[in-house]
């Protein structure tokens, strides 16, 4: 037993900050909790896509729902489109949520920190995994609309919301960027919640509060005399991807909201940075 | 040791004052640069300029952009307002209103209301027009027939009736008459240089402060039109290009085909009917009393017979003040633009003056 | 046995050398933990620790004793770079923090995993963490850590579903996953039973063998006098004493115990002897034996006729000396 072998770095900070990492997905991606919530989200399209099928053969039912039954891919836009909203923000504060309130709350915090994981690191390593949380609960929810979607309702061509007709495979890839967006619109989120996280010491606290300031903005962007405030509340740019449906696609927009996801990730990452860096870890 | 305590909250801070200089410096930054760009004018130059430049590019120049209408008129909050969704009327009174436009060379445009998830959309393409609903699925094609007598009228269906070039011109009509008329040019709109003409009445009675009109400062094209309220920084009523290109928009805006799966109607507009919808001479009871900016519409009005509609005016009509006097007796709405009056003999008197002089021109039948 | 200079109780280092630490890495000079001034305020005005001076000499057994509230976990966090000290400075292994880190194991205030992963699972967690272990041997090194502690047969097993003793074990293991130079345990037989105890008691001692300083934290008086080669005591915040074990036992004389039926003829003769604190009950006569030789003291009494039934000098045990220093009351320090 060389106890000099123990201060080698046996390799770059990359590869260990990678370990780490499939440690932290590995934790993430076997909880039980979070596989539950994955499916039950997963779940929505196969009930809206069945709803549909039944009412919508049933005659004259307009817009969205005709369009649905009338084209496989408006499943997932219609998916996205009521999940966004709440429901996969929800998700991904329970898991940002809990990225290091969770660990102090059960102690093992401190165990991380004197492996010695690195406070820098071991936040980096949380946020990114809360982001590719939100990733993957992105692409599960469009990959179950888009198989429900195919098989019950017929293939073809997409008519966009401005009426233009595009063909199925740039349907499929205007999907794809709306994943993407979403997935962005959720890593804000996370962002947010990683910061409440470092804040508190009970994980459902910081879930909580991230919740609920969902909810707040929500509310807050349905009065009109706040509409000036509006751009700048995140719930109102999740559901800019819409604009992904319409010819031409008002790309200024998407670009704005894409800076305001940033400008979110910068502002909360850096809060949650400079209070974990500084932080007593009592627990 | 750790990074220091001061060190480390400077990050977050840092990043918190960039984001806010980026979000509120936009305008400045804009408001700076253009201050050298355009000459002085006064108002009948800039008025003459505006004329001949009109004379020389017959119609609209080419161009696209976005226009925001956003009111802020002090009306309490109208139930359903919300429900009625992003477009409805009742939408259109309160809060912030958005319509892309695209306008080509010859009697080419095309409209959209982009709602969540929807879009409204107007494609006229010289005689053939196009109205789009994603959110019923439907397609009108619409046959615009102006009838042998009109053929100077521009086939301008509604929705045009929001455009700063319309709103412009009948403010800058019976300007000088009743206000106090001046010019500035150091302003931007939507990232151009233009000339603000500013309107300031001189009537004491009338709630408005000022009205500003935006002329571009190449094309004189207007470009905003801002109403302002006595007491009040912010305007009440604005509406303007807030993204603007003079670059010719893509062929393919002006031309609609109906989405396969779609219902298609037909709908022939005849001018006649656009000129009625024009002037609004449809509610044949319309009155006016008053001068100038004191001019005060008179409408009678009957509470509905249907309860649902009586609730819905009576929870409106629940923050209104009573008010008699001389003239009879009544219930009184204010909001920072708009005074209206619902007197108990059935009439309602609608102007953007003060309770005082409303109430007073309610005597004068 | 002083507060004052404690530099001077670094002179009896490791007679066993330990095998690794090259001296240009060191310059406290063979210290493993060396803090100056040490010092923690919480906030709401708490004194935790209050200007702590403490070397921890490189090959040491260290036992840190004090009763509840006395500001040995606050220290050990401190130490470890989870609390920030509100004043004063500390090193570990001469070197700054994240480089020593990786070479120290830890245990502090008892064991914390993840309910939901097997003990084996969790270790490979906490490996994960540490930068200077490759993920390559990981099994490896989380199976022999496991072995080490006697949790092989529980590895596959859910954490939750441990008792504590078998959490406090993997605790252990986990501080034990790669090779350490220096081994902090805050109570590590905490809950284990007497089995338990004995064999982290020979851990510690084969670790110790193998050149690691462990700085270990305990109730368990008995405890640190069997594997501690150092110990330091700390009440309210502060250290109050701090040497070799037999250093800190100088201090106390021994006392001597006579048995006779002759209480008062026995004490007489003691005190004229010249013994201090001469004390009689039951059948029993003490008195701090000091620097008497106890053979001339038994002459003297039989030589005056005193019926010595028996005689015995009693060193004091670690628990007196902790008690002198910390009081007999039942309070806990705040
Ligand atoms: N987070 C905290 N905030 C305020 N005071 C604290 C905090 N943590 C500990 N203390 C106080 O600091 C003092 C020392 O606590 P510490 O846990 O270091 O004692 P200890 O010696 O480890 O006790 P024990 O033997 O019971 O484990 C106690 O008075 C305690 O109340
Ligand atoms: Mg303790």
């Amino acid at each position: 037993m060389s106890t000099a072998e123990a201060l080698v770095l046996p390799a770059t900070r990359t590869s260990v900050t990678w370990r780490l990492l499939r440690s932290e997905l590995a934790l993430t991606f076997r909880r039980p909790r979070n596989l539950v919530m994955m499916a039950i989200l997963a779940a929505v399209p196969i009930i809206i896509g069945v709803v549909i099928r039944l009412v919508g053969s049933e005659g004259d039912a307009g817009g969205m729902i005709a369009q649905t039954a009338g084209n496989s891919l408006m499943l997932t836009v219609v998916s996205l489109f009521v999940l966004v909203p709440l429901l996969m923000p929800v998700a991904v504060a329970v898991v940002a949520g809990d990225a290091i309130a969770g660990e102090a709350g059960t102690g093992t915090l401190r165990y991380l920190l004197t492996a010695p994981a690195g406070r820098g690191r071991l936040l980096a390593v949380k946020y990114l995994n809360a982001v590719l949380f939100g990733l993957a609960l992105t692409l599960t929810v469009a990959t179950a609309a888009l198989l429900t979607g195919l098989v019950l309702f017929p293939a073809g061509d997409v008519t966009l919301l401005s009426g233009t007709t595009i063909s199925l495979g740039e349907g499929l890839l205007r999907v794809l960027a709306m994943v993407g967006y979403v997935a962005a619109g959720m890593a804000a989120l996370a962002a947010v919640a990683v910061a409440l996280s470092t804040f508190t010491e009970v994980a459902i606290g910081a879930i909580a509060a991230t919740v609920v300031l969902i909810i707040v903005t929500q509310v807050l962007r349905a009065i009109p005399q706040l509409d000036w405030l509006a751009p700048y509340l995140l719930p109102t740019r999740w559901t800019g991807f819409d604009g992904l449906l319409r010819d031409p696609v008002p790309m200024s927009e998407i670009w704005q909201s894409l800076l305001a996801f940033g400008a979110y990730i910068v502002l909360f990452c850096s809060l949650a940075w400079a209070r974990f860096t500084g932080k007593d870890i009592t627990s | 040791m750790r990074t220091g305590k001061l060190v480390r909250w400077g990050v977050p801070v840092a990043a918190a004052a960039v984001i806010g200089a980026a979000v509120a410096a936009g305008p400045v930054i804009a408001a700076v640069g253009s201050d050298p760009v355009l000459p002085e004018r006064t108002a009948s130059q800039l008025l003459a300029d505006a004329a001949a430049a009109a004379e020389r590019q017959s119609g609209i120049q080419p161009m696209s952009g976005t226009v925001t209408k956003t009111a802020s008129l002090g009306l309490p909050a109208l139930p359903g307002a919300d429900a009625a969704g992003g477009d409805s009327p009742l939408a259109l009174l309160t809060g912030a209103h958005e319509v892309k436009v695209w306008y080509g060379s010859g009697e080419r445009f095309r409209l959209a209301l982009p709602g969540e998830m929807s879009e409204k959309n107007l494609i006229v393409n010289g005689g053939q027009a196009w109205l789009w609903d994603s959110a019923s699925n439907t397609a009108t094609r619409l046959k615009i027939d102006l009838g042998p007598q009109a053929k100077h009228t521009p086939p301008t269906p509604q929705p045009t009736d929001m455009t700063p070039q319309q709103v412009a011109e009948k403010v800058l009509a019976d300007a000088e008459q009743h206000s106090t008329v001046s010019v500035t040019n150091t302003d931007q709109v939507a990232g151009r240089a233009v000339y603000q003409v500013s309107l300031a009445p001189k009537d004491p009675s009338t709630l408005v402060k000022e009205i500003k009109v935006a002329l571009d400062g190449e094309t004189y094209v207007p470009l905003r039109v801002q109403i302002y309220a006595k007491d009040s920084a912010e305007p009440a009523f604005e509406v303007g290009f807030t993204q603007l290109s003079f670059a010719p928009p893509a062929e393919e805006n002006f031309t609609f085909t109906p989405p396969a799966g779609v219902t298609v109607k037909d709908q022939t507009i005849t001018g006649a009917e656009l000129a009625k919808t024009d002037r609004m001479d449809d509610m044949p009871a319309l009155k006016t009393v008053g001068q100038g900016w004191s001019t005060v519409a008179v409408v009678p009005f009957e509470l509905p017979s249907d309860a649902q509609a009586k609730q819905a005016v009576d929870s409106f009509l629940k923050g209104a003040t009573p008010v008699s006097g001389t003239w009879g007796s009544g219930r009184l709405i204010k909001t920072k633009l708009l005074t209206a009056l619902l007197t108990d003999d059935g009439r309602v008197l609608v102007g953007a003056v003060t309770p005082d002089k409303l109430t007073e021109l309610a005597g004068s039948r | 046995m002083t507060v004052e200079s404690p530099a001077e109780l670094t002179v009896r280092a490791p007679e066993r050398a330990p095998a690794a630490p090259p001296a240009a890495e060191d310059p406290a000079g063979g210290a493993a933990i060396v803090t100056r001034g040490l010092t923690k305020r919480f906030r709401g005005g708490q004194v935790a620790v209050d200007g702590l001076d403490l070397t921890v000499p490189a090959g040491s057994v260290f036992g840190f004793l004090g009763p509840n509230g006395s500001g040995k976990t606050t220290t050990i966090r401190m130490l470890l770079g989870l609390v920030a000290p509100t004043g004063g400075t500390h090193e570990l292994l001469g070197l700054p923090l994240a480089r020593a880190l990786p070479a120290v194991g830890a245990v502090v205030e008892g064991p914390a995993f993840y309910p939901y992963l097997s003990g084996s699972a969790n270790l490979l967690r906490f490996d994960a963490a540490n930068p200077a272990a490759s993920g390559r041997d990981a099994a490896r090194r989380v199976g022999r850590a496991l072995e080490r502690v006697g949790l092989s047969a529980a590895a596959g097993k859910r954490y939750r579903a441990y008792s504590l003793g078998m959490r406090q074990r993997l605790a252990i293991a986990a501080a034990l996953l790669t090779p350490r130079r220096l081994l902090v345990l805050d109570e590590p037989t905490n809950g284990l039973d007497p089995q338990g105890t004995r064999e982290v008691r020979a851990l510690v001692k084969e670790i110790a063998g193998d050149g690691t300083t462990v700085f270990v934290s305990s109730h368990l008086l008995a405890e640190v006098e069997q594997m501690c080669t150092h110990a330091g005591i700390m009440s309210h915040g502060r250290l109050v004493a701090h040497g070799t074990l037999t250093e800190l036992h100088a201090g106390r004389s021994a006392r001597l115990r006579v048995e006779t039926p002759d209480l008062a003829h026995a004490a007489g003769i003691l005190a004229s002897l010249g013994l201090a604190d001469v004390r009689a009950a039951g059948e029993e006569v003490t008195a701090e034996l000091g620097e008497h030789a106890p053979d001339r003291v038994n002459a003297e009494l039989v030589r005056q006729g005193v019926a010595v039934r028996g005689l015995a000098v009693a060193r004091p045990s670690l628990e007196e000396v902790f008690v002198g220093l910390t009081g007999e009351g039942f309070d806990v320090d705040g």
